[in-house]
């Protein structure tokens, strides 16, 4: 940068090594956005997939956890490294009629792995007192985080 | 405008019902106090003595009739809520649902036998006891 010719402020870097240093500091930052990209994937792949099953609840079943019209992301690939476990939201098909989807709670997981759902306000939930357990193999995904209304974004549980 | 737009591309795609199929909505404890009063009200005009002529004797008769068919009314909508709407999580949280349902019953049973009054007020009483476990469940008494 100092236009100077060669040698002619002792002590100043020998251009190459400066180039040298530069070629390392962009090394340094393409590893850097790397990592980030890297450690960005999965969380974006996730909110991804998740959105392609964005899901309105309707129902009063899973109060005061979900209110109805709530909107959430629902993860289809969140049971595929684990199955679901106790407490863990659910998005299953109606047993009784699987064109349209459940949210519920897992409350037990039986031998065979078949979960017992039930509503966070049992008082007002159709769940598996009524039609049983269900396949964990069925579970469409995981519902975790709620994009709608503003005031209650973020993660469900 | 844009606002809309953006409602439109965040707008879900699916619905997740955290449902209930019982109709929770259709249950209400008024058809059982319309019972109770009138089975009161009966009590009170067989008790004014009201003569001797056929159309007094005729209606005499048409109080008592009807002071039986709401006694069983008072039983039948008591049993439905009772036996339809309520959940155990109900019974939980009022351990005396079934004690009160059965003392119903019983007290249905004596204002048919009767003519007491004071039998036909505690009919009212035990059912109004019954309305209020219900609408407590439901988060409040709608106002009439």
């Amino acid at each position: 940068m100092s236009g100077l010719p060669r040698g002619a402020c002792p002590g100043s870097p020998n251009p190459d090594d400066l180039n040298r240093a530069r070629f390392r500091a962009g090394i340094r930052f393409g590893i850097g956005v790397a990592a980030v990209v890297v450690a960005l994937a999965p969380p974006v792949a996730r909110i991804l997939a998740s959105w392609r099953l964005r899901s309105a609840v309707e129902g009063m079943s899973m109060r005061p956890t979900l209110e109805p019209g709530d909107w959430l992301l629902v993860d289809p690939g969140a049971y595929a490294s684990r199955p679901p476990r106790v407490a863990d939201l659910v998005a299953v098909p109606d047993p009784g009629e699987p064109s349209r989807w459940l949210v519920k709670r897992v409350v037990d997981v039986d031998a065979d792995g078949r979960l017992e759902l039930r509503g966070d306000n049992p008082a007002e939930s159709t769940d598996s007192r009524t039609f049983g357990t269900v396949d964990a193999a069925t579970v469409i995904g995981r519902p975790w985080a709620r994009y709608w209304p503003v005031r209650r974004v973020g993660r469900v549980r | 405008m844009l606002r809309e737009r953006i409602a439109a591309v965040a707008r879900p795609r699916h619905t997740v019902h955290a449902h209930c199929d019982i109709p929770c909505g259709i249950y209400d404890p008024h058809g059982a106090e319309i019972g109770a009063r009138t089975v009161a009200r009966m009590v009170e005009l067989i008790n004014q003595n009201l003569g001797d002529d056929p159309n007094q004797r005729n209606q005499f008769i048409r109080c008592v009739a009807v002071k039986e068919q709401h006694a069983e009314i008072v039983k039948h909508e008591v049993r439905v809520i009772w036996g339809d709407y309520f959940k155990p999580e109900h019974v939980e949280k009022y351990p005396q649902l079934h004690d009160l349902v059965w003392r119903i019953m019983k007290q249905a049973g004596k204002c048919r036998q009767t003519v007491d009054a004071q039998a036909a007020a505690e009919l009212q009483a035990l059912v109004k006891q019954f309305a209020d476990i219900f609408w407590e469940t439901k988060g409040g008494r709608p106002q009439a």
